[in-house]
């Protein structure tokens, strides 16, 4: 089940443009060195790719009509009127 | 057309028809039952559509023993279908009655073009998704381009939730989308591109590829195209033809089920290991 649906995940993400960041492996408690050769790997591979553009690079917008850029600070939130009668009856 | 209805209706093979009738000049989906016959004559048929089998569903929600009939494109019957297969519907329990219908590629018998996308603008064109042109000619772009073009689309999303209340294939009573943990709610726009994943990934095995979602998109969010990759991937992986197929999806079955075809998928998975 897991592998149909990394097969199907990892094809979803490429079509996207954001592939090549998902890795699947089994790998037993008593496999640890596959476990650290595999990680070790992964980790170079994400390296290379460099940073999630999800994050680091905000998404390229020709205008921005009224987007936050994904990770960017988002302004906070205004007080709801709930508690600003409840503040205003304090 | 309206006497089939009104022998279904008075002979009791049907409780309630679903059709559409024209109200000041607008086609309205409206039930019609062997109560007041004589607004049968006022049924119309034509390019207006909206998810009947939807409605269909939510009564037998209500009203488990009802007999329904409906009137059915291509894409209805697709979602009959499916709708069976996902248990929320018994077979037998709803009664179609085929008019004219729409292209899809999932279906046969397409002779009407209500359809075919708008055109397209040349800004969209330049940044965004073009929904008229072809998967394989998105496919073809560089990664980084289909990325940025994709995030030009998600990024209008304006949470109106119009994709999955007119979606025939939403019908489960809690919505991941509605998740405050997996979708952040507060701002706009949602979270992208978990937002639009989410729901495609849930079209997976599911999405019969109506259309009503991109249609009744304000943002004008070219989701058919994405959710035609879904079922793209579903046929080439699964070789699971959404609609067609009389098997439980693949991600409703444990293990390599012949249903499930893993044939293709061997070859792709072994590539990735």
């Amino acid at each position: 089940m897991t592998k149909k649906r990394m097969v199907f995940m990892r094809e979803l993400l490429n079509f996207i443009g954001i592939g090549d960041r998902l890795h699947l492996e089994w790998i037993s408690s008593a496999e640890a060195q596959k476990y650290t050769r595999v990680v070790s790997d992964f980790t170079e591979k994400i390296r290379r790719l460099g940073p999630n553009p999800l994050r680091g690079r905000a998404v390229k917008l020709p205008e921005n009509l009224f987007a936050t850029p994904p990770g960017a600070a988002r302004p906070a939130k205004p007080e709801s009127r709930l508690a600003a009668a409840k503040t205003a009856k304090g | 057309m309206q006497d089939t209805v009104k022998t279904w209706l008075t002979e009791g093979t049907v409780d309630i028809f679903l059709g559409y009738k024209m109200v000041e000049g607008h086609p309205i989906p409206h039930g019609f039952n062997r109560d007041r016959l004589d607004e049968i004559d006022e049924m119309v048929t034509g390019p207006a559509r909206y998810p009947l089998e939807k409605f269909a569903t939510q009564l037998l929600q209500m009203h488990p023993d009802a007999k329904i009939g409906i009137l059915a494109r291509d894409c209805t019957k697709r979602a009959l279908n499916v709708l069976t297969i996902w248990q929320q519907i018994s077979p037998g329990q709803i009664q179609t009655l085929q008019v004219n219908c729409c292209p899809s590629p999932l279906g046969s018998n397409t002779d009407c073009s209500y359809l075919q996308p708008a055109d397209t603008g040349a800004y969209k064109a330049a940044h965004g998704v073009d929904g008229s042109q072809s998967l394989q000619a998105l496919e073809q772009m560089p990664e980084e381009e289909r990325f940025d073009r994709w995030m030009y689309e998600f990024q209008k999303c304006i949470k109106c939730y119009g994709c999955r209340n007119v979606c025939p294939m939403c019908f489960c009573r809690e919505c991941s989308l509605e998740n405050k943990d997996l979708v952040g709610n507060g701002h706009l726009p949602p979270d992208i591109p978990i937002f639009h994943l989410v729901r495609a990934v849930h079209m997976a095995g599911r999405c019969i590829d109506c259309g009503l979602c991109e249609q009744a998109c304000p943002a004008e969010i070219p989701l058919r195209m994405l959710y035609r990759k879904i079922n793209d991937m579903m046929g080439n992986l699964f070789d699971y033809h959404t609609g067609s197929s009389p098997d439980q999806p693949p991600f409703s079955l444990l293990g390599d089920k012949p249903s499930t075809g893993l044939a293709p998928m061997t070859a792709e998975a072994a590539k990735n290991e």
